[in-house]
């Protein structure tokens, strides 16, 4: 698959169709995001999966901490003239379209290469949906419908639920991973450092309140990819916190995040234009 | 962030007294709860009052952290619906809690435990009426897993 991914982006350079590519690179072992710009870069091109453990310590996504936005928004705004080229699998353009929603990067200038994932890595990554709205590389392949830590939660009443998380989230050593990971954190002062919601250097943290912070936050916006719960250092099942959230979400307002740039985010509006159903 | 001060009785499992932290509008819940001492109407001392200029403009955190600070129980209060002075603030109040109070449940925290409701500038005896009745409930529900913890 992934030569199928370098020859068509190969190709899409070669037409000038894009300017450039973002995607990930392998170098001397370690993967991160990179700008193709040329075609003899390709051969060190790869997609992240679980399954092949190439594992990015960051994405495109990520905020860089100097400017306080996210790398595709930079080079829109470095490069104005350029059409960007974005390796895409079915959590990536959620991610597109959600960041584009909110004003964060514009998805006139981007063309998407989608992947779609394998089963495997579908598998691996808990994830409903593995497949973009429009394939340009793979197979479609179903998700996993039903999550067992879900399950397991919703079973549990709501003292063992507390107890739960008490020592889930108790073994929390303020990394902020979860936060820097996430493609929906993109405010500029996080709320998570201010010492008036939770203080700040001080181990346990605040619980629940300092997770709290990040979990209200994007419970509008999470596309469920689950990159807070691999970037955690200590295991945190945060995505099963997010599976929920995101299944209350379609309960409550009909609303996905990441499907449509012109569904509007139900927390922004009124009870008129995204009524509640309760 | 607004201290609770200290708990009148201590917490022994029998004569609980919980404090309620009530998040009041300025132009219609303080109104009412105003109206409701104007007019001598009995409602339980557990109330505080704290007023807000818009329902709109509390933060859901603002309500988790009045929990976590030792309130048994947070009731937000604004206009009705289609009455508020910004518009759309008790549009965003009510969903915002909604979607709080779910996730207060999948964390083990008894979403009954916030309330929101509407009370228009001369319902005084609503006001009286949803303070009692959740003080009443807060009681039932004794002790939350939050203040179990601190102790």
């Amino acid at each position: 698959m992934i030569e199928e991914v370098r020859r068509l982006a190969k190709e899409w350079l070669e037409s000038r169709k894009v300017d450039a590519i973002v995607g990930l690179r392998k170098n001397n072992g370690h993967v991160a995001p990179y700008l193709f710009t040329g075609t003899s870069e390709l051969d060190s091109l790869v997609i992240s999966s679980h399954t092949g453990d190439i594992i990015p310590k960051y994405s495109m996504f990520n905020k860089s901490q100097r400017y306080k936005k996210n790398i595709l928004y930079l080079l829109e705004q470095k490069y104005p003239k350029t059409k960007i080229g974005v390796i895409a699998r079915g959590c990536d353009e959620k991610t597109l379209i959600e960041l584009a929603k909110r004003n964060q990067l514009d998805l006139e200038r981007i063309a998407i290469l989608a992947v779609a994932c394998t089963k495997e890595d579908a598998i691996n990554c808990r994830c409903p949906t593995p497949y973009p709205t429009r394939i340009d590389v793979g197979k479609r392949v179903e998700g996993v419908s039903s999550d067992i830590n879900v399950e397991a939660l919703l079973k549990k009443n709501l003292e063992q639920r507390f107890s739960f998380w008490k020592h889930e989230l108790g073994k929390c050593i303020k990394c902020y991973g979860c936060r820097n990971v996430c493609p929906a954190c993109y405010c500029e002062d996080c709320a998570m450092e201010n010492d008036l919601w939770t203080k700040m250097g001080e181990l346990p943290p605040d619980i629940p309140m300092f997770h709290l912070i990040r979990w209200y936050h994007v419970a509008d916006r999470c596309i469920e990819c689950g990159e807070c719960e691999k970037a955690c250092p200590v295991d945190i099942p945060l995505l099963t916190i997010f599976k929920l959230l995101r299944r209350d979400i379609k309960e409550l307002f009909d609303y996905e995040a990441g499907l449509d740039t012109k569904q509007e985010a139900p927390l922004l509006t009124t009870l008129d234009e995204t009524p509640l159903k309760e | 962030m607004v201290s609770l001060g200290d708990r009148e009785v201590k917490n022994d499992g029998h004569d609980l007294e919980p404090i309620i932290v009530a998040f009041c509008c300025n132009w219609c819940a303080y109104a009412s709860a105003d109206l409701a001492g104007v007019s001598r109407i009995q409602y339980p001392p557990n109330v505080r009052i704290i007023r807000v200029m818009c329902s709109g403009e509390l933060s859901p955190l603002v309500v988790v952290k009045a929990l976590v600070q030792g309130a048994g129980g947070v009731l937000v209060l604004g206009c009705h619906i289609g009455d508020c002075h910004y518009q759309k603030g008790n549009h965003l109040a009510k969903k915002r809690m909604t979607v709080l109070k779910r996730l207060l449940d999948h964390l083990g925290i008894d979403p009954r435990r916030v309330r929101i409701d509407w009370v228009s500038a001369s319902e005084g005896d609503k006001f009286a009426q949803i303070a009692t009745e959740f003080t009443e409930e807060i009681k039932k529900l004794g002790p939350s897993s939050l203040e179990a913890k601190s102790s």
